[in-house]
């Protein structure tokens, strides 16, 4: 199944911010979307620069409550920024023109659960969850995993 | 036997610290170091066949380039501009007032090990001086919800204070046992020419090659192994290993931009075994005899670090525009030392000229290191009250 089709069949829109934005607007963009677990950063023209993932986030920002910490992550603490300090520059994604079974590999080899779909201009145009290619890969009358 | 005695080392080493620490309060290095004593060769180590310490020297090596690498990749140059002028301020202080005060307080001591020159023995201890251990001072800032300016200040402070340590270390022995100013200078041209240029080259590789493993079990053997090849071409080209190892860190960092944590946590999470090791191979070295015929030195060090980590630190953060709450009680969250400086020390015992004062200066960093431990957190503890920082008192008290 081409990956097109398959965003028309799960629908899910994932959260974006600004690269400039702070953590906490991050934070609370991804609080209003249960269903999404990764934020992804974007460029002014709204093309995706970066990811950054729910634990990566709420390690930050609940850092004070650590007991202990490496110097990386002190540094973190003491001088802030904003997401792009903080995002991933080289993370996976999916081409909307590719077929499912493509994306499973890097779920697996990467342990991300969420692989964003770009469109030909790099804006995010949908999200491949790993919880829902496991459910269609158990259900015997679903043949979109392949 | 080696291999018998580090797995000895680490497994009691981390009981007896462990108990220890339950029991009866104690840091947990207090437990490392008596095993090691235990275990030295002139107790039990002889009984596995250990005459000496000598097999320790390549893995205190290592161990060390791990640490440096970890201390180099701890920040990035974009956190370098935010970090604040009375940060970088009281960081400067601290480090300069360290090593100053013990360079000359041990100078007018004029106590030296027959095998050093009174200014290279100054030199190398002033250089051990501003290290610090930053877990022991996170400990008290998380056990105490401390909270402020002088808690952000001291946390900054201690992350980024032993990179400069280790820097002023590298060009101290790279001066040490230079016989003329102009040997000297050119020794510390290469040493610190060659480690940035291997170390700069090597972070751009590592990063580089990391693209192209994806699986996060690869990337331990990938970053062991640049720095296990960078020490080894420091000791062979004999350029400083900690400097490169410290600038690979650095560089990966800067080259792999914000999201550096996998190319730095793999290695992190050693560092604690790492420190197991130090403190152990440090108790290895004990000798009662040392102590008490270097007691004067021991106070002498204890003392000058001390006055000048809080005058240094002091100084700078009031120079540097920080508020009063910061500036006249940031010198209290500074004693505590720990396992770079026993790592610093342990790496002089096998170096060529210091055979009888790497010895003691073993044992002098580990005498102090232990009260340091002592009495730094009760030192930190009162910094931070003094300032208002504290936030929850132990023992479920509610906040202020």
């Amino acid at each position: 199944m081409k990956i097109a089709d398959w965003l028309e069949r799960h629908a899910v829109t994932g959260v974006t911010v600004e690269r400039n934005a702070s953590l906490e607007e991050a934070a609370r963009a991804l609080l209003a979307e249960p269903e999404c677990r990764d934020v992804y950063v974007t460029d002014a023209e709204g093309r995706v620069v970066g990811h950054l993932g729910f634990r990566r986030l709420a390690g930050v920002l609940l850092s004070a409550h650590r007991p202990t910490h490496s110097r990386r992550q002190m540094l973190e603490r003491v001088t802030g920024g904003p997401v792009d300090e903080f995002m991933d520059r080289h993370f996976i994604s999916a081409r909307i023109d590719e077929h499912v079974h493509q994306v499973l590999h890097p779920h697996m080899e990467r342990r991300v659960e969420d692989i964003p779909v770009l469109d030909g201009d790099g804006r995010l145009a949908g999200i491949i969850r790993l919880v829902d290619l496991l459910r269609a890969a158990i259900d015997p009358s679903d043949q979109s995993v392949g | 036997m080696e291999i018998l005695l580090i797995g000895i080392l680490l497994l009691v080493g981390l009981i007896f610290g462990t108990l220890g620490s339950h029991y009866f309060g104690v840091p947990r290095v207090v437990g490392y170091i008596l095993v090691g004593m235990l275990f030295a060769p002139d107790i039990l180590g002889e009984q596995l066949g250990m005459k000496d310490t000598e097999w320790t020297q390549p893995l205190v090596s290592v161990a060390l380039g791990v640490i440096a690498y970890v201390i180099g990749g701890a920040i990035s140059p974009n956190q370098l501009r935010r970090l604040g002028w009375s940060i970088v301020g009281a960081t400067l202080g601290e480090v300069s007032g360290a090593f100053l005060a013990v360079l000359g307080a041990v100078l007018l001591l004029g106590m030296t090990v027959a095998d050093l020159p009174l200014w290279s023995f100054a030199l190398v201890l002033g250089a051990l001086a501003p290290a610090t251990a930053p877990a022991a001072i996170v400990a008290v800032v998380h056990q105490y919800r401390a909270r402020g300016q002088l808690t952000t200040t001291l946390l900054g402070m201690v992350a980024i204070d032993d990179a400069l340590g280790i820097l002023i270390f590298a060009l101290v022995m790279a001066v040490v046992g230079s016989g003329s100013l102009g040997v000297a200078l050119g020794t510390a041209f290469w040493e610190i020419g060659a480690a940035l240029l291997v170390g700069g080259a090597g972070g751009f590789v590592i990063e580089r090659l990391s693209r192209r493993f994806h699986e996060q079990s690869m990337l331990l053997p990938l970053l062991l192994g640049g720095i296990i090849l960078t020490t080894g071409l420091a000791a062979w080209a004999e350029f400083s290993a900690l400097l490169a190892a410290m600038v690979l860190g650095f560089s990966v960092r800067w080259f792999c931009g914000p999201h550096a944590e996998r190319l730095f946590e793999p290695v992190e999470d050693l560092e604690e075994t790492v420190f197991v090791l130090f403190f152990a191979f440090a108790g290895m070295h004990f000798s009662p005899a040392a102590v008490i015929d270097y007691w004067p030195l021991m106070l002498t060090y204890f003392l000058a670090r001390a006055i000048g980590l809080f005058v240094g630190g002091g100084s700078g953060a009031r120079l540097a525009g920080a508020p009063r709450a910061v500036w006249s009680n940031v010198g209290f969250g500074l004693f505590p030392q720990g396992g770079v400086a026993i790592g610093l020390a342990l790496l002089l015992v096998h170096q060529s000229g210091f055979s009888q004062a790497g010895h003691v200066i073993v044992n002098l960093i580990t005498a102090t290191t232990l009260l340091t431990e002592a009495v730094g957190a009760i030192s930190v503890r009162y910094g931070l009250r003094r300032a208002g920082e504290i936030g929850l008192e132990q023992a479920g008290g509610e906040a202020k």
